[in-house]
């Protein structure tokens, strides 16, 4: 990596964008790092690249961390308690009204289309989630299952779905008493494949519901729900 | 209305990182509120390991903390920055992860992995639609398909030029040739398009 030569803005240039894509090998990356510290010219091209290429990466859909994370930030910067889960008022999923609306007849249903659509592992009852959001009319519009011990959750539509333009669908885990978790995007169509960080068990255990939130492009910019909640559904275990 | 909400989310995230730098803990948190589920998404992808994605998070926001003065508002908008500090060492530490389990072998690794599935959202997909959120998309599609793939899979999944010609089915020398070209050609378009400098 000989910086010096005529051709030096180019090769710099080059690989600067190696440097911000990924693809050098750690010596190299080290070599460069420790050059830009001492080097405006070099530092700037790094910059550069990081910042043209961390642009495209808009649109991974959001994963909410887990609550240890701020902690562990809040205790090595030795900040107060509070701040990330501060200033809230009284948001929709904490109000009583919708519990009341995930009523029995959606045990029913999740029975009736859980057997129906996932009849090969229907042997094993009790290894299956299954979740039925429906409307306001309580009409069934998705389904969500995952084997118990599985790392996705497959979003399916039952009935068509119209999102309107530049809206995105986001999926929520409305673990009792905590705040929604983002479970991630659906497409417009409504199907989905969730990977989730561990099992669906897990990662479930002590949300009995699920809800679907009109957000922006992308996903609520906030790790809460902030558009108007479509669908709901209690979680089963068939 | 889009572009109109995410002009506002841009100045209330700047308008926190500079209150930030002024080490106001308020606007530090609801920073770290209103970012870090799609920063952790990006780590995630790269890493694959969970804990090592709670960890690069962590350091990323310890790091903001600590310099968040330098962030410049004319040259980039802040959830870019912010995305390239957790990119960043993210690649570091892949990098260094390489050099230290040599010697495991796949299966060693794999306990911890998450699974990305495979009919999720691709990388190219995931490319194009970061690019069409930031009204880019025409220089996605200036790239050839290779380079194209290439690209999209060194950036989100951290894949070095060995594993970008194995997972390609091309030789190394086409693989890097892909990613170089690609790059110059993206580098021309966005800065065409005015979005960075």
């Amino acid at each position: 990596m000989n910086l010096s030569r005529p051709d030096r803005s180019l090769r710099l240039d080059a690989l600067a964008a190696q440097y911000a894509l990924g693809t050098l090998s750690a010596p190299a990356r080290r070599r460069l790092a420790a050059i830009a510290k001492t080097d405006p010219a070099v530092g700037a091209a790094l910059r550069d690249w990081e910042l043209r290429l961390g642009a495209l990466a808009d649109a991974v859909p959001p994963i909410v961390p887990a609550p240890r994370v701020w902690e562990g930030i809040r205790r090595r910067l030795g900040l107060g308690v509070g701040g990330a889960e501060s200033n809230r008022s009284t948001p929709w999923w904490a109000s009583v009204s919708l519990w009341r609306g995930l009523a029995l007849a959606g045990f029913a249903l999740a029975f009736a289309l859980g057997v129906a659509l996932l009849s090969p592992v229907a042997e094993r009852p009790e290894e299956r989630i299954v979740v039925v959001l429906a409307g306001q009319d309580a009409k069934p519009v998705l389904l969500v299952s995952a084997d118990r011990g599985g790392r996705y959750l497959t979003v399916k539509a039952v009935a068509p779905l119209s999102v309107p333009a530049q809206r995105a669908l986001e999926l929520w885990a409305l673990p009792e008493g905590k705040d929604p978790l983002s479970l991630g995007l659906l497409s417009a169509s409504g199907t989905a494949r969730i990977p989730l960080a561990s099992s669906a068990g897990v990662v479930l255990q002590g949300t009995p519901a699920l809800a679907v939130s009109l957000e922006p492009p992308g996903g609520s910019p906030t790790g809460k729900p902030t558009g108007p909640v479509l669908y709901t559904g209690g979680v089963q275990y068939l | 209305m889009a572009l109109l909400q995410s002009g506002d989310r841009n100045a209330t995230l700047a308008d926190l990182v500079a209150r930030t730098a002024l080490a106001d803990q308020r606007a530090f948190a609801e920073l770290y509120r209103r970012t870090s589920s799609h920063l952790h998404a990006v780590a995630l992808r790269i890493l694959r390991e969970p804990t090592a994605a709670e960890e690069v998070l962590q350091e990323s926001f310890v790091s903001v903390w600590h310099h968040a003065g330098s962030y410049d508002a004319a040259r980039s908008q802040p959830q870019t920055w912010l995305t390239s500090i957790v990119r960043n060492r993210c690649l570091d530490r892949l990098r260094r992860r390489d050099l230290d389990t040599v010697t495991l072998t796949r299966d060693d690794e794999e306990e911890t992995e998450i699974d990305l599935p495979a009919d999720g959202p691709t990388a190219v997909e995931l490319l194009i639609a970061g690019a069409e959120a930031r009204s880019v998309r025409a220089c996605i599609e200036t790239l050839e398909g290779g380079q194209r793939q290439a690209i999209a899979l060194a950036f989100f999944q951290g894949l070095t030029h060995a594993e970008l010609a194995q997972q390609l089915r091309e030789p190394l020398g086409t693989v890097k040739s892909w990613v170089r070209r690609g790059l110059e050609r993206l580098k021309q378009c966005l800065e065409r398009a005015g979005l960075v400098r």
